[in-house]
């Protein structure tokens, strides 16, 4: 069986702006649908689809790097343009750094982590995760929940929302008595509208197509529901558009905020734009007195708050590294766990093949006798194997692994043999370290869609 | 006396000029009260500079309610409107907290005073009627406030601007994070212009009643007199603008701009051929002749 391979096929808000994002963005109603393509891809065992706003990426277990080409296609002429692949070492640390939020539009903001937990729980709905992949995002998880905990790269305004707030503090000033408008029901949305409320702006509005989710979302907010179908009014209104819906065209466009504009006397209007594909038209901060941030404008805010926090970039980026380099540790116990087994049991089923003879062949031995001869095949087979053992052991797997099941004619295959692998290991190591963090997929991630 | 008092005041400006500038390159928190303080201790000095001037005129300054001079230096002028522009910077900074308009006042109080003390300029003839006028001393005092306003209205209006680009063009700047709010700028520059535009209407006014009592004409045909016209209208405009149709935000900068440009061709006007030159004889009087 060939040895599978780690693959991340996608793009990010480092590779594509915003405009080409919206336009390959995967909605969650689409999901489903294609992780089934992914499935029926041949040569892909595992796959994880994580889209969010700032990214599209497939990251897979195949049998071959040759099957990332197919993924490539799969996403699309416009994907495939500017997607980046990567495999094994590359894609686990890739992997990693997405999980631990290095790799964010906003480096410690905590939001990716549900996200790729979501995505986890639907690749595992629709059947296309396994153990393998299990063991590698519950690493990635422990990873992130240490560079969390360990480095103070969540501190300051690391979310996109807490921008967002801060951007509009820059051209509003003290928002207490603000109003602030939130059109559609977006995740980021909700948290940009929750830190305003916490700001004192005195009403917070919630506009949805549907009347009973603004009126949901509102109740959840501390806000007043309100008609979407009333927006030129609201607009005048507000002082602060957050616009998070899942509309495939801008509902906020140039010439509504520019009458608008007049209506309100030129007060300022600043508006956020948190949605994929964008729900507010960009030609509208070319007019007077109207401000336009959507996710990449927020991403240059970001990018200051990275420079200053580089430091604990550098530790985080640390803590993923040690965090791999025992996770590939953990991953060659278990590849060399069962070659022991396998050759153990191989040579014990020789030993007593040839007991079984030789007793055939002697006179009728009294059951002491026989004990004995078994107990003498068992040692001899315990001696020769104790240097293997130890050694195997010690090394944790790799080449010599390898070359015993070479040696002895035994199949090797770590990923296949999973869930045996991690009793073994577990039984093997004591309960040590690295054996404590592979565990049964179910007890690895509990991963609910939504945290 | 009065002429060490404004050399010391002048170092304490330049010194404050230079920690907001090192504020702009690295925001050290102490920076800011340093520099503030000593902006303070240079108006103070700047101030007692001024005193010590009148009463080194033996109780000919203010003492006179007329200003009892017969000539006065161009130089002098200046020096009370950097004072007046710094006295009026600190009040903006205590009551917003704008420190970065700071980096701009105190650079160019140093540049205004520099020419105003250190260059000598000759003194020139003040009309004899005018020389214990009351309207002088309203005109020329409306004048300097009128001014001040409007240089930290301009000064703001800058920001603005620059602020706003930043926002606009969504690549904030180094000093991005030092910037106040727009909202924030835009209603302190609309009360400086709307104050600037009080007091110019009244140096305005007494500058035509002072104008006829010395050359006999309310609105002589001067560049001086000229500017001050059109900047009082773009004002003027700008106001009412602002308060019929509700402008607000960059075109009010760019107004405020233009207006205070317009502002400073008066006062080349006045400096490039002063027709009876009124205008520093209240400043004469206070610093005496020296």
């Amino acid at each position: 069986m060939s040895v599978p391979v780690l693959v991340c096929v996608g793009l990010s808000h480092k590779q594509v702006p915003i405009g080409v994002r919206e336009q390959i963005a995967v909605s969650s109603e689409q999901l489903a649908d294609r992780l089934a393509r992914l499935k029926a891809i041949a040569g892909v065992r595992e796959a994880m689809l994580l889209s969010t706003c700032n990214r599209l990426e497939v990251f897979a277990i195949a049998d071959a790097r040759t099957v990332a080409d197919d993924v490539l296609r799969d996403l699309g002429p416009l994907a495939a343009q500017h997607a980046v692949t990567r495999f094994e070492d590359e894609a686990l640390l890739h992997l990693f750094r997405v999980t631990a939020s290095l790799d964010s539009m906003v480096v410690g903001e905590a939001q990716i982590q549900g996200q790729v937990k979501e995505a986890y729980a639907r690749a595992q709905e629709a059947g296309v995760c396994g153990p393998a992949f299990a063991r590698a995002l519950s690493a990635a998880l422990s990873a992130a929940k240490r560079v969390r905990t360990e480095t103070a790269i969540a501190r300051g305004a690391v979310s996109v929302s807490s921008i967002a707030v801060r951007m509009a503090q820059k051209v509003l000033g003290d928002l207490s008595g603000r109003a602030v408008l939130l059109v559609g029901a977006g995740d980021m949305a909700q948290l940009a509208a929750r830190e305003l409320h916490a700001c004192g702006v005195s009403s917070l509005l919630v506009a949805n197509r549907s009347s009973a989710a603004a009126e949901a979302l509102a109740k959840d907010v501390s806000g007043i529901a309100v008609s979407l179908l009333e927006l030129p009014a609201l607009l005048e209104r507000a002082d602060v558009v957050l616009c998070s819906t899942a509309s495939q065209q801008p509902i906020v466009t140039r010439d509504l905020v520019s009458r608008v504009i007049r209506a309100r006397r030129y007060r300022p209007l600043f508006l956020i734009d948190l949605a994929l594909p964008r729900n507010i038209d960009p030609a509208v901060n070319q007019l007077e007195n109207a401000y336009v941030y959507d996710l990449d404008d927020l991403e240059r805010v970001a990018a200051q708050n990275r420079g200053l926090r580089e430091q604990e970039v550098q530790r985080a980026e640390a803590i993923v590294l040690e965090e791999i380099t025992a996770y590939a540790r953990a991953k060659q116990e278990r590849a060399a766990v069962p070659v022991l087994a396998r050759l153990r049991a191989h040579a014990q089923a020789l030993a007593d093949a040839e007991v079984e003879r030789t007793l055939a062949v002697l006179a009728p031995l009294s059951e002491r006798q026989q004990k004995s001869v078994r107990a003498m095949a068992a040692a001899i087979v315990n001696k020769l194997l104790h240097g293997p053992t130890s050694r195997l052991r010690g090394e944790q797997g790799g080449p010599l692994a390898d070359a015993a099941a070479e040696l002895f004619g035994i199949p090797r295959d770590a990923d296949t043999e999973a869930p045996v692998e991690r009793s073994e290991a577990s039984d093997a190591e004591g309960g040590e370290r690295p054996a404590e963090r592979v565990a049964a997929p179910a007890d690895v991630l509990p991963l609910t869609r939504r945290q | 006396m009065a002429t060490v008092l404004v050399h010391i005041a002048l170092l304490a400006y330049a010194a404050a000029a230079g920690i907001y500038l090192a504020w702009l390159v690295r925001p050290r928190t102490w920076l800011v009260p340093a520099g503030r303080t000593l902006l303070l201790a240079g108006l103070l000095l700047h101030l007692a500079s001024f005193g010590a001037a009148v009463s080194l005129s033996h109780g000919e300054g203010l003492a006179r309610a007329g200003f009892g001079s017969d000539a006065w230096k161009g130089g002098q002028l200046f020096s009370l409107l950097a004072a007046a522009t710094v006295a009026g910077y600190l009040v903006l900074d205590f009551r917003h907290g704008i420190p970065v308009a700071g980096a701009f006042v105190a650079p160019v109080t140093v540049a205004v005073m520099v020419p105003a003390h250190l260059v000598h300029s000759g003194e020139r003839a003040i009309a004899p009627a005018l020389t214990h006028s009351g309207a002088l001393a309203l005109h020329v005092g409306s004048a300097a406030a009128g001014t001040a306003a409007l240089a930290l209205a301009f000064a703001l209006s800058l920001l603005y601007l620059a602020s706003e680009k930043q926002l606009k063009s969504k690549h904030p700047g180094r000093l991005f994070a030092r910037l106040p709010s727009l909202e924030l700028i835009d209603r302190v520059g609309w009360h400086l212009s709307v104050w600037g535009f009080i007091f110019l209407s009244i140096a305005i006014a007494t500058g035509s009643f002072v104008s006829r009592e010395s050359s006999g004409s309310a609105f002589p045909l001067a560049p001086k007199e000229g500017f001050a016209i059109l900047a009082w209208a773009l004002l003027a405009a700008l106001i009412q603008a602002r308060l019929v149709a509700g402008w607000r935000g960059r075109r009010v900068a760019l107004l405020v701009v233009a207006g205070f440009l317009l502002l400073m061709g008066t006062y080349a006007g006045l400096l490039a051929a002063p027709p009876h030159a009124s205008t520093a004889a209240l400043i004469v009087g206070w610093l005496g002749r020296g």
